[in-house]
């Protein structure tokens, strides 16, 4: 049985409403003609009203008819082409990148995604990666192509994917063999290579598929350096979008997944025939060998890393209230203190409210995070102030990698407590969170291994302009654990925060000692420990950020009024990630004081036992 | 062809209805959704709308949160929307009635539009009521309307089946669940909806005054439905069981 589409939309409206200046958003040029903070509503509800009644639908259906391929096509449940043509003839799915017939700023788009991608996580990424290809080739591709491509991709008519891995070169991208042979036709050349594990990368929901594939030009540089990017659509079309024929692109087989059924892994094979046309997307490779391509790729892959954590994050809230509402519903066990008394509901005993208060505080914490970078995202595009333009892009730079492998991370071990709560029956299929787990697990492998974003974090974010860049979010960081330092409720908070924040700053000096002393055999041992301990550090600032504004709204408002379990529950949630979560920080920086190569000491040979 | 759309905002299907300390119906943080068969109503006034010519104008009476009801018809393809507050006064149907019918007579129409009845109370009468004080034709629990020539053809509902009723317009017509599927508002359908006029006005802009719509309905007082029983298991051995269920059903519940 599919989750059930339970995301109730409060914690989202209070990011939108009351924490985040999004009327600051809303004032840029961009959108100050298209939106009021009035419509803010009207898109949540309506947006969530789609995505129940008709996106939500399809994820049963699709999690028990998975992708397959049929006389070389891979074939969809019907009702996933009703839902894609909905998405994108409504103006929700890729039109969201013209921005003149208007937008929704990227904190907006946030919630509406995380709405859909709740509803059907398999279903998501067939817009998703159409829009992604869509914006490349509306940054970097010319008039032409940005003519031909881009409007019938934003009206749903065809659809989109990027291609990058292959069957031996996934996270060493720079070892890809697919080739580009120059034709007569400037800028037009013959592509040969597979490619595979390509998300949406054959399916019937289009006419059209618009592949952004990544190879090597004939004589470019070795490594990620010769690297190009190429439109190749699978059909090729005449300038007026008419398909003329086929393009020499085959699927030749679809992944057999744990999870995310519905979303086509296709494998990939580009001119068989020697009759596969790609289009070149910026300059050809210059003197040295040095081409446009991975640079190119990367914001593509950036906006597929911030996509990933919170395609985590939406299945992880549909998880916990799923498993909250069993837990209000399901009755087992008489209280501990009193074994003669009636039974109870679930939630009532203690453990099963510590895995509800888990759940629910890791989905607050991460959701502040990813919806904060969004609103850094509509001021690195927007804001008229090329200073606070600069100074927000370098920001998400930082927080891409966190948002990425910790949400990811943590969602496998949460949706996993969701099935705790549901004791026996969670591990049926007949109950709903199950497929949560089976979904959820690929975001910690995609669009860049967690291990990745954790090189990425030390290894590029640490040091990006000698350092300047992470020390001023260090800062901006140390500036609102300070702000709490007057506020007598949140003392302890307050302490937490500042010993984790020190310890923190001993994991980075330690970590500069291993670099000093060339011990780079530490590093990887700890990259992903210190991914996680900067996004506890951050998600704890961020959340009691969040209780402040809270608890000042409990107080205004009195026990009585309805909203004010709403607010109590930030204040509580904050409180336990804080006291329960962040000390791990305090944890980890001992041990990688300890600096423990035990991993590395024991011989190969060990793992045979 | 002006088409008038009589719309109310209505507490979400999925609401939860609890009762304050005073017995009234609680409101507040409750989720307010357009009334369900307002929806039809708004929906048929768009698809005539697009056959020919016209203008579609969506009309409320409440408070400031109404509007986001009237927004939504809007976001959808209504043209324009006037709003009228009472202010803080009981209303009952007669109210209501009255105050639309009174904002509609200063305005051009040839077909009145809303659903048969609201998902909150239920009272099936509002539009009723304004086409009388209007004094045209009203046709209600419509399933299929075409309308040609200055006239309407109506399918409505009847005991054990339909009949097709044809009435010259101005006529008043009221939705019934089948008449169309509602469509969602679009990305680009909210952008425009803020750049629409919304007229509001307060009961004396349309000429009334309080005495003049003071409810003639009072409701005394309000219940919840009783909480539902616990099951019942029987125990023992199927056939045993079965027995039983039997025995219960004819002399406990006296259903068999």
């Amino acid at each position: 049985m599919a989750a059930n589409f339970l995301m109730p939309t409060r914690d989202q409206k209070f990011i939108l409403k009351e924490w985040l200046p999004l009327e600051q958003v809303l004032s840029y040029e961009a959108f100050s003609e298209a939106y009021s903070m009035d419509d803010v509503d009207m898109i949540l509800e309506q947006a969530h009203k789609m995505c129940r009644e008709i996106i939500a639908p399809t994820n049963e259906e699709g999690d028990k008819n998975p992708a397959h391929l049929v006389d070389g096509k891979v074939i969809l449940p019907e009702s996933f082409k009703e839902a894609y043509d909905f998405v994108q003839e409504n103006g929700w799915g890729t039109s969201n990148l013209d921005t003149e017939g208007g937008a929704l700023p990227e904190l907006l788009l946030t919630a509406v995604n995380e709405f859909i991608l709740g509803a059907n996580p398999a279903f998501a990424p067939y817009v998703g990666a159409t829009t992604g290809s869509a914006k490349l080739i509306q940054t970097f591709g010319n008039d032409w192509q940005k003519g031909l491509f881009l409007p019938k991709m934003m009206e749903g008519a065809w659809s989109g994917t990027m291609c990058l891995t292959e069957p031996n070169a996934g996270s060493d991208v720079g070892d890809i063999t697919t080739k580009a042979f120059p034709t007569e036709t400037p800028g037009v050349y013959k592509i040969k290579g597979t490619k595979c594990f390509i998300t949406a990368g054959d399916h019937n929901l289009t006419e059209n598929i618009i592949h952004l594939l990544l190879a090597r030009i004939e004589g470019a540089a070795q490594g990620t350096k010769g690297i190009s990017l190429f439109i190749v659509p699978k059909y090729r079309v005449d300038d007026n979008g008419n398909i003329t024929g086929s393009n020499d692109v085959t699927c030749v087989g679809v992944e057999h997944k744990m999870g995310l059924k519905a979303s086509a892994t296709a494998m990939l094979s580009f001119g068989d025939n020697n009759d596969c046309l790609g289009y070149l997307v910026g300059d050809p490779p210059d003197e040295n060998g040095k081409a446009q391509g991975m640079a190119q790729m990367f914001q593509m892959m950036n906006g597929a890393r911030y996509e990933t954590g919170l395609m985590a994050l939406a299945v992880a809230a549909v998880a916990y209230h799923n498993a909250a509402q069993y837990a209000r519903e399901r009755i087992q066990g008489r209280p501990l203190t009193n074994p003669k008394s009636d039974r109870l509901q679930i939630i009532k005993h203690a453990d099963v409210r510590r895995m509800l208060m888990n759940m629910k505080a890791h989905n607050e914490a991460v959701r502040a995070m990813i919806y904060k970078t969004g609103f850094m995202m509509d001021v690195q595009h927007h804001d008229p102030d090329e200073g606070k333009r600069k100074m927000a892009a370098a920001y998400v730079d930082v927080t891409t990698p966190l948002i990425k492998a910790y949400a990811s991370d943590v969602v496998w071990p949460l949706t996993g407590e969701a099935i705790q709560v549901y004791g026996g029956y969670g591990f049926s299929e007949e109950y709903p969170v199950a497929q949560s787990a089976r979904d959820c697990k690929i975001y910690s492998i995609w669009e860049g291994t967690n291990y990745i974003q954790a090189l990425d974090l030390i290894g590029r974010k640490w040091t990006m302009k000698n350092g300047e860049v992470f020390k001023a979010w260090m800062k901006d960081l140390k500036q609102t654990i300070e702000s709490f330092g007057d506020k007598p409720e949140f003392a302890k908070e307050y302490a937490i925060l500042s010993e984790a924040y020190k310890a923190y700053r001993g994991i980075q000096q330690k970590t500069m000692e291993f670099y000093m002393q060339q011990k780079f055999d530490l590093l990887p041992l700890f990259a992903t420990r210190i991914l996680h301990c900067t996004a506890k550090l951050y998600c704890g600032t961020l959340i009691v950020d969040q209780a402040v504004l809270a608890a000042g709204k409990m107080s205004e408002l009195g026990a009585d009024h309805f909203d004010y379990a709403f607010y109590r529950g930030k204040v509580e949630a904050a409180r336990y990630y804080v006291r329960n979560i962040v000390p791990e920080v305090m944890c980890t920086a001992g041990i990688i004081a300890d600096a423990d190569t035990s991993v590395l000491d024991a011989p190969e040979e060990a793992f045979n036992f | 062809m002006k088409i008038l759309v009589c719309l109310k905002q209505t507490f979400d299907t999925e609401a939860k209805i609890t009762l304050d300390s005073n017995g009234k119906i609680e409101s507040k943080g409750v989720s307010m959704i357009m009334n369900p068969y307002d929806e039809f109503a708004v929906e048929e006034a768009l698809r005539i709308k697009e056959k020919g010519e016209g203008e579609v104008t969506v009309i409320s009476v409440g408070g400031q949160q109404t509007q986001d009801a009237l927004r939504q018809a809007l976001a959808m393809g209504a043209d324009k929307a006037v709003l009228v507050d009472p202010g803080e006064i009981e209303l009952d149907e007669f109210s209501t009635a009255t105050v639309l019918a009174k904002t509609i007579g200063g305005m051009e129409y040839d077909i009145i539009l809303g659903g048969f009845r609201a998902i909150d109370d239920g009272s099936a009468q509002v539009v009723g009521r304004v086409a009388e004080l209007l004094n045209i034709p009203v046709v209600n629990v419509v399933t299929k309307l075409e309308i040609e020539g200055g006239k309407a053809l109506a399918t409505r509902e009847v005991e054990g089946g339909s009949e097709v009723i044809e009435v010259a317009l101005p006529a008043a017509f009221t939705a019934q669940k089948g008449l169309n599927e509602p469509r969602y508002p679009s990305m680009k359908g909210i952008m425009k909806a803020k750049k629409k006029p919304m007229d509001k006005k307060t009961l004396a802009d349309v000429g009334l005054d309080e005495n003049q719509i003071a409810a003639k309905v009072k409701a005394l007082s309000f219940s919840l439905p009783e909480a539902r029983q616990a099951g019942k298991v029987i125990p023992g051995e199927a056939a045993e069981a079965a027995k039983e269920l039997a025995r219960l059903l004819r002399e406990e519940a006296k259903v068999i």
